[in-house]
């Protein structure tokens, strides 16, 4: 089986996009073999009001029987507008969402602003994954309108130090995974997954001996990022690296685990 | 760029670049099986396709510490990498001397002696030093070294300096490959760039001052904006267009055939092994095209200045 635990539909505003429809999505899984996509509405990271774009989630994986089966959905909750918390009981029980995805720098609040402490507990209590994206796009070549700064695995690490107990993914791991000793080990405690789709998942050995392969599972960051790259980073591993029972659990297993599914 | 940053690796995956043998073979994936989905679709076996391409991978780096030569070998290898065009570039931000390019492209010279089966050697020099750079071009041609690359920020592509090596370039077929720049992606020059960052416009302007040279325009997926870029080079035939870089943006190497086509785009990793190979499997291509971008263009190149890769 193989889960995608990071794409999108929805709109970017900077840039067009080929494969954000829940149609299109569905034409890349069956052509890479993806059984699921966790998927989430890239309209939320823009809409002031991020309830709408779970709304148009919902509506989209709802106009086709098979997009229920395919798609996963998480919702997109902004702890710092009016509203959320009703919000985030409507995207659980009404819409089926399995997980909250947070967009702190495009939203600006801190990551451990009470009110997104809060938040994740109260996924936390509900067995919800959050999900933090270290970039959405590549700040060199991004829109002179879209955010300057990337983030690093270190700036999780306040969030999950205020709230250890809480189950997490970080995708796109673009960028740096250095932690220092004490973040190592809460980390390693943590209920966490990163992403493959990220250019930082590179040198499998020494994220293996770090983190261990239960920290991972397959991710695309599409439509942003290639289809290919995240599923190719699995694949190519060799039998010493990772064997099959390994790579199942880097395709589906890992992530299946987290969502209890 | 940010070269530094994202080409970590450690060694500890790495297994030894000796008696290696290319194709599926590799990696001991020999999977016939067929993979059927929970769905119960076919499933495409990835990797089988992955070694299946003859692929030279045009923008490669060896040096003793970030881009160690069996470090390459060993992405090349998982990945069905045939051949990599290696050099050691002058650092940005350096005063690029005679000294530093003869060093550097002894290195490389080591390298192709060492694996002759694997390694193409390309040549850095700095025309700011023009008669120790033409001196260097024939000492590297004598050591068995082709082409120019990755030439970086010291001088603009289209500066009077790199005339004269454009010119001894014409005279024995070599290509010319240069660093192409994050640049004005957000308007404003990116504060990391030298001064002397070469953009779209002056490859541009230098393959129209001379038609019958042979560009290559580095990593389309290194931080430039790439669809400015493609725009630009969109009429210049004598500019190949590399689709290497750790952005692996989708659509990319789409929009690339759509503007660029694809006898002038040649697969690059710079390092980015997996979107580079990744990014060239996602994209809707033919396995004409495939073949074209993966290894015909670049080896059409190099027959041209005696190199026969077949």
């Amino acid at each position: 089986m193989l889960i995608d635990s990071n794409a999108y539909v929805g709109h970017w505003p900077f840039r067009q996009f080929e494969y954000n429809t829940p149609e299109a999505l569905s034409e890349r899984m069956k052509e890479f073999g993806t059984d699921v996509s966790i998927v989430s509405n890239l309209n939320g990271i823009f809409y002031k009001n991020t309830q709408h774009a779970n709304e148009e989630l919902f509506e989209w994986i709802n106009s086709k029987r098979v997009y229920k089966d395919r798609f996963i959905p998480f919702a997109v909750i902004n702890p710092v507008y009016g509203g959320w918390r009703d919000d985030l009981n409507t995207c659980i029980s009404r819409y089926g969402c399995k997980g909250v995805r947070l967009y702190p720098q495009y939203h600006r609040y801190d990551i451990t602003n009470p009110f997104c402490v809060e938040l994740v507990k109260l996924c936390r209590d509900k067995g919800l994954p959050v999900v933090f994206c270290l970039r959405m796009v590549d700040n060199r070549t991004s829109s002179w309108l879209d955010i300057e700064k990337e983030w690093s695995l270190k700036d999780i690490m306040p969030v999950i130090k205020a709230v250890p107990d809480a189950k997490y993914m970080v995708v796109n791991v673009a960028n740096s995974t250095v932690l220092n000793e004490e973040d190592t080990a809460l980390f390693k405690k943590t209920d966490i997954l990163m992403d493959t789709s990220g250019r930082n998942i590179t040198d499998w050995g020494d994220l293996f001996k770090r983190f261990g392969a239960g920290k991972f599972c397959f991710g695309t960051q599409s439509p942003i990022l290639d289809y290919c790259t995240g599923l190719l980073r699995i694949e190519s591993l060799r039998e010493s690296e990772a064997d099959e029972q390994a790579k199942e659990l880097l395709r589906a297993g890992n992530v299946k685990g987290m969502l209890g599914i | 760029m940010l070269k530094i940053n994202r080409r970590k690796f450690v060694a500890n995956t790495v297994s030894s670049g000796a008696g290696l043998v290319l194709g599926s073979r590799l990696m001991g994936l020999t999977h016939k099986e067929e993979i059927f989905s929970d769905a119960g679709e076919k499933k495409r076996n990835l990797m089988q396709e992955v070694l299946k391409y003859r692929k030279i991978d045009t923008h490669a780096h060896v040096d003793e510490g970030s881009y160690r030569p069996e470090v390459n070998l060993d992405f090349a290898d998982r990945l069905g990498i045939e051949k990599l065009m290696i050099s050691d570039f002058i650092r940005p931000h350096t005063e690029g001397t005679p000294d530093d390019f003869r060093a550097r492209n002894n290195f490389v010279i080591k390298c192709i002696k060492e694996r002759p089966d694997r390694f193409i050697g390309t040549v850095v020099l700095n025309p700011k030093y023009g008669k120790a750079s033409l001196e260097e071009i024939d000492r590297c041609r004598d050591a068995g070294m082709i082409g120019l690359g990755e030439l970086y920020n010291q001088v603009k592509i289209n500066d009077p300096l790199y005339y004269p090596i454009i010119e001894k370039c014409i005279d024995i077929n070599w290509n010319i490959m240069m660093h192409s720049a994050i640049g004005y992606s957000r308007v404003a020059l990116n504060l990391h760039e030298p001064e002397n960052i070469s953009l779209p416009e002056d490859f541009a302007d230098v393959a129209r001052r001379y038609p019958e040279a042979m560009f290559q325009f580095a990593h389309i997926g290194g931080g430039i904006d790439w669809e400015n870029a493609c725009k630009i080079l969109k009429d210049v035939p004598n500019v190949f267009v590399e689709t290497s870089g750790s952005n692996n943006e989708a659509n990319m190497i789409d929009f690339a055939m759509k503007y660029i086509g694809e006898d002038r785009l040649v697969f690059g990793c710079d390092y980015s092994f997996y979107q580079g190979v990744g990014q060239i499997f996602s994209a809707k291509l033919t396995d004409i095209q495939r073949k074209k971008i993966f290894f015909e263009n670049i080896s059409k190149r190099l027959k041209k200045g005696g190199k026969d890769v077949d």
